[in-house]
């Protein structure tokens, strides 16, 4: 993790060294290109910040030595029902959506009500029915 | 997190939109700006951010795997999460509120998003941000709809719950840099 942290601050850091000389090369004129370089430098400090907090809480892992090994994280990684239609549900009342965009405004809110339906079953599935815990 | 940080690309595109919009017509900025209500958005800046702090107070609690409160009402140390949320969701609700309010005043003085470059600005900015504090309005629902149905408060809610608060931060940083420059730097 601490790798990991280093890279993502040094892309941070360059970015916004990068973002702060672009603007004083375009004298500060040219308003499209630096928000989206200091922008760039906040995604990876972002990261790197998060990543900091994540080494701080659970310290030295397999990736920090140079004999680890990749099979050192192995183990579970999440949780996963052992199946679901909701995801599939969801998929379609999106697909209802941008048809309704396309086609005719009552599509669309047929996909909004099934939108929310889908939704609500996939948040709550571990809460209530054949998952619950 | 991953995700987040593509959330930021996004809203820097919207950042630089309104930058370079206000460079080339800078008198459409001066007439159209005069009109903002700046107080009104500096409280509700403040209710946002105080939002930001009941979220992590909220996260304390779920970390504690703590779901309600065990003392009386006022007793705020012992909140649980699903009361810190619900004191979020009500403040993030006022926020969308005041600026719901805030577009109407707006609108009747002619500010309007096919009005001018500003007006596309302001309300493209602002509103993709007010979407996004409805969003997590919504995931704030989902996430005390959890704490109430789960039987034991286990780590699958308080983690949800995380999540949610750190999208809740992002949401409430890119407010104060939206504001910083919307309604401060004009």
């Amino acid at each position: 993790m601490r790798t990991n942290v280093k890279l993502f601050t040094i892309l941070g850091v360059f970015f916004v060294i990068v973002a702060t000389i672009y603007g004083v090369w375009v004298q500060w004129s040219e308003w499209a290109g630096i928000p989206a370089l200091y922008a760039l430098g906040g995604l990876g400090l972002m990261i790197a910040i998060y990543l900091y907090l994540t080494d701080r809480r659970f310290g030295l892992g397999a990736d920090d030595r140079e004999d680890g090994d990749i099979a050192e994280y192995a183990g579970t990684y999440g949780r996963f029902a052992p199946w679901s239609w909701w995801p599939l549900g969801l998929g379609i009342s999106c697909a209802g959506l941008v048809l309704g965009l396309a086609v005719g405004w009552w599509i669309f809110f047929v996909g909004v009500g099934l939108g929310l339906y889908f939704v609500v079953g996939w948040v709550f599935e571990y809460s209530k029915g054949d998952h619950a815990h | 997190m991953v995700w987040l940080s593509s959330e930021l690309m996004f809203f820097g595109g919207l950042f630089a939109m309104y930058f370079t919009l206000r460079s080339t017509s800078p008198e459409l900025w001066a007439e159209n700006t005069a009109t903002l209500n700046v107080p009104l958005a500096f409280v509700n800046t403040l209710i946002l951010v105080a939002s930001s702090f009941t979220a992590q107070a909220g996260v304390f609690a779920a970390e504690r795997l703590q779901p309600h409160r065990t003392g009386g009402l006022f007793s705020l140390k012992r909140w649980g999460m699903v009361e810190w949320f619900i004191l979020t969701f009500i403040m993030g609700a006022i926020f969308v509120s005041v600026q719901a309010y805030e577009y109407a005043v707006l609108v009747s003085h002619g500010v309007t998003i096919d009005a001018s470059a500003y007006g596309s600005a302001f309300y493209i900015t602002t509103g993709f941000h007010a979407l996004h504090v409805t969003g997590g309005l919504i995931a704030f629902l989902f996430i005390i709809g959890r704490a109430y149905l789960a039987k034991r408060f286990g780590h699958h809610e308080a983690t949800s719950a995380i999540v949610v608060s750190y999208y809740w931060h992002f949401v409430d940083v890119v407010w104060i840099a939206l504001f910083a420059i919307v309604y401060f730097l004009k």
